[in-house]
């Protein structure tokens, strides 16, 4: 009860905060003129107190009104859905769509370009593109700013962290890990369960394992399909690379994992770090405010954070992002839109996004990466945020995506409970995906199966 | 009404009565004028006003009568209809178009282009997909194993305590209040709930376990174990709502019986299990019907405990069914498989009513 009381109170306290500096900082924010109430669907997450700040203080700052319809994660796609599909004036102006999920909304032809609303309206340059998720190909099907319209930006950037106990670490005299090797040597040291488990990753069937899992085959070089920008789906995720990346995860999993690790998802991880029980996990970046909370974390500022394992010495971490996307609905009234375009703008100024990241949001501004913030102990895990970012890849950027995702999280899941072998999994997955596209009519193929 | 009647048969004599003088008065009729009958009449009928009164006398010839006679007549005939065709249209454009629509996609892909849907004819493609579809084949399984053991522990349960609740002498509406409060809680709140009971590390069910000096249980990551572990929740769940109408029917049953079944010496097995329980046998039936339904269709404590895991071991045919219209976006093979789960939950009830006339004929 009480937690819930102070972490109702966050958001006032920030916007407490914020506003006693506003009146110096007032000049410089964006002045976007007065707009009409604007309706903005958000997702009830841990970056949302972030969010709900900077939203009021827009409000304070411009007089224009921001209306907040916060949903928990898993309403959010039907409620986008059913405000672009239903016919008739959108109830939402601007919404957040999951990357894994905005391809749908893309070529379903729901989202209005948002230079065809407002022809002056660009990204500034500091501001992240995560490799291309607000852009869409109409023609190529695709997700690229190269050919495609700027369809909206991320307002939350969110990637895998490796996490650690550095408390532990400076008293065991632990290296960080650079390789996924290195991460079972730790965890060898590390691994005492129930008391202590050496890594912690979701392994939980459907998302929670597909998102966690490209940690590892991005490292090692897997990919799903050959070429999809182009066209070519010929399924790959039973390459050598991929059973190689299986093993891998699965090897650490055996070594360093908790026995329930197949049904490990989000809430069970981060109650394991707090809990103080994880010495190494890998998370997302939005969850990381939580561990220095102390009325929710037993391990205030002993967490650190680094970028994730590569699978060699000198090789590339897999960073899969899985950001958000803000676009505006075709069928959104004209002034929601312009509304909706205002508040973009305001919302990605300098100013705005330091004040995001002040309240607890994940900003998308490199400037913002740079500022004086990155020194502050609270936002220790910037760097290792900064040091990613070159690594990001956007994931399934196609319509399929969703369907891939379960085929994976499927197969994956399986192959970790011991159901099935590493070989199989991932044959069995490419069977799937191949079925999957040869009933949309993709250009397909499969590569030989894998010896099980 | 009495004087509407009169109006439709086009009877004259009703003006006899004393509301249609009092009638005429307030209208200011003349009794001895030639129009006498139809004033009368339409008045009596509750006319609103002179003006009607006279639409009256316009119709005084025997046509228009006839006419208006048989009017009426249609309207008495068919006043049924008039009457619940509003509401069977209503019902007819909530439940039967609906249906139309589902069969209609089940036969198509359906995907969107430039904001419009684009149907195309697919019914033999997704058909070919249900027939290799081993996941549903697996959800299937699962809801069938899910719905037998859930049902037949809570009917066994719920009779039991019912039985139990109802010879108490006191605390009787205690108990009662108390054994139907699981039924009164939300679904999300009893999956949050089972879920922190039932986690690994900080689950009051393991901290039972290791406290007697046992390895922690993988309640809801174990293959083996996941399924029974949501049955338990289920069972926890809906006993209640077995127990209560078991309860009533218990509360309801002829004193007398049994107590003459006493008198003569019955041990209470013979009471409970020839008495009792045969005089029960509507309740139960209901009740295992229900429960049988809702079973098929359970959705919200599997999604929340284990979404379908590890592996397929829980998967049941609504979460699939979930999966392939929500999440993956297949509109056309997720109406599909909402028509073979129909069919599958009707032919399921068939064979348990089946196995019921089969026993009651042995």
């Amino acid at each position: 009860m009480g937690s819930t009381r102070i972490s109702s109170r966050l958001p006032s306290a920030a916007l407490f905060l914020l506003t006693l500096s506003a009146p110096a900082m007032a000049d410089s924010f964006l002045n976007v003129g007065k707009q009409q109430p604007i309706t903005v669907l958000i997702n009830a997450s841990p970056w949302y107190n972030g969010f709900q700040a900077v939203a009021r203080l827009y409000e304070k700052q411009t007089g224009n009104k921001v209306n907040l319809e916060v949903t928990p994660f898993p309403g959010m796609l039907e409620k986008v859905r059913n405000a672009v599909r239903s016919g008739g004036t959108s109830p939402l102006d601007l919404v957040n769509i999951n990357s894994s999920n905005v391809v749908e909304f893309y070529a379903g032809g729901f989202l209005e370009p948002l230079t065809d609303i407002d022809p002056t309206f660009k990204l500034p340059k500091q501001v992240l593109g995560f490799v291309d998720a607000g852009c869409w190909d109409a023609k190529k099907q695709f997700r690229t700013c190269a050919s495609g319209k700027l369809m909206g930006y991320a307002p939350n950037g969110n990637v895998e962290l490796f996490y650690y106990r550095k408390d532990v670490f400076d008293k065991m005299g632990l290296k960080v890990p650079k390789t996924f090797d290195e991460v079972i040597a730790n965890c060898k040291k590390l691994q005492n369960p129930p008391k202590s488990y050496g890594y912690i990753v979701r392994g939980e069937k459907g998302d929670s394992i597909s998102y966690d899992m490209y940690a590892f085959l991005l490292a090692y070089g897997a990919k799903d399909v050959a070429d999809a920008a182009n066209g070519d789906f010929t399924v790959t995720i039973n390459s050598p690379q991929a059973k190689q990346a299986l093993d891998k995860f699965l090897a650490v999993e055996k070594a360093c994992g908790p026995a329930n690790a197949g049904s490990l998802g989000q809430g069970d991880l981060i109650q394991l770090i707090q809990t103080g029980k994880a010495m190494q996990a890998q998370a997302v970046v939005a969850a990381f405010p939580s561990f220095d909370q102390p009325q929710k974390s037993a391990v205030v500022g002993q967490v650190d954070a680094a970028p994730l394992p590569a699978a060699k010495a000198g090789g590339k971490p897999g960073v899969a992002i899985g950001s958000w996307v803000s676009a505006i609905p075709k069928n959104a009234s004209e002034a929601g839109k312009k509304g909706a375009i205002a508040f973009s703008k305001w919302f990605l100024t300098y100013k705005a996004q330091y004040a995001y990241a002040k309240a607890g949001g994940i900003p998308v501004r490199s400037d913002v990466f740079e500022s004086d913030l990155k020194s502050k102990p609270q936002f220790r895990w910037m760097q290792a945020y900064l040091d990613e970012m070159p690594y990001g890849r956007q994931m399934l950027g196609y319509t399929e995506g969703p369907a891939v995702t379960q085929i994976l999280g499927l197969r994956f899941n399986q192959a970790l409970i011991g159901e099935l072998s590493a070989a199989a999994a991932l044959n069995k997955a490419a069977k799937d995906m191949y079925a999957l596209f040869k009933k949309d009519g993709r250009k397909t193929g499969m590569l030989p199966p894998l010896a099980e | 009404m009495k004087a509407a009647a009169a109006l439709a048969t086009g009877g004259s004599d009703y003006c006899e009565t004393s509301s249609t003088r009092i009638c005429l008065a307030r209208e200011g009729a003349d009794e001895k004028n030639r129009q006498y009958s139809l004033w009368c009449r339409a008045c009596a009928a509750g006319a609103p006003s002179a003006i009607w009164c006279q639409l009256m006398t316009s119709a005084e010839s025997p046509a228009a009568r006839r006419a208006l006679g048989s009017i009426t007549d249609l309207l008495d005939r068919h006043i049924g209809w008039f009457t619940l065709g509003p509401a069977i249209l209503l019902l007819l454009l909530l439940t039967v178009y609906p249906i139309i629509n589902v069969v209609l996609m089940a036969g198509s892909s359906i995907h969107f282009e430039a904001g419009q849907e684009v149907w195309k004819f697919a019914l033999w493609s997704n058909l070919r997909e249900l027939e290799h579809d081993r996941i549903f084949r697996v959800a299937l399984r699962n809801t069938a194993i899910y719905a037998v053991a859930s049902v037949l522990i809570e009917m066994a349960l719920g009779l039991g305590l019912a039985i139990l609740v109802s010879s108490m002498r006191r605390m009787k509406g205690f108990m009662r209040t108390l054994l139907i409060v699981p039924i009164l809680l939300p679904p999300v709140a009893i999956g949050s709930m089972w879920k922190l009971m039932y986690s690994f590390d900080f689950g009051v069910m393991n901290q039972v376990v290791t406290g007697l000096g046992f390895q922690p249980v993988n309640w809801l990551g174990s293959t083996s174990l996941a399924l029974i572990s949501v049955i338990i929740v289920d069972v926890w769940h809906w006993t209640p709502f077995v127990f209560l109408i078991l309860f009533a029917a218990v509360e309801g049953l002829p004193t007398e019986v049994i107590e003459a079944a006493r008198i003569d010496g019955a041990r209470t097995y013979d009471i409970v299990f020839k008495i009792i329980i045969p005089l029960l046998k509507p309740a139960i039936i209901v009740a295992a019907l229900f429960r049988t339904i809702l079973a098929f269709k359970v959705f919200d404590e599997i999604f929340l405990l284990t979404s379908g895991g590890p592996g397929n071991s829980t998967e049941v045919v609504s979460l699939y069914l979930y999966q392939v219209f929500f999440e993956q976006n297949q509109l056309g093979y997720g109406a599909l498989l909402s028509l073979a789960i129909i069919t599958a939950t009707i032919v399921f009830i068939l064979i348990g009513y089946r196995v019921k006339s089969a026993t009651e004929a042995s």
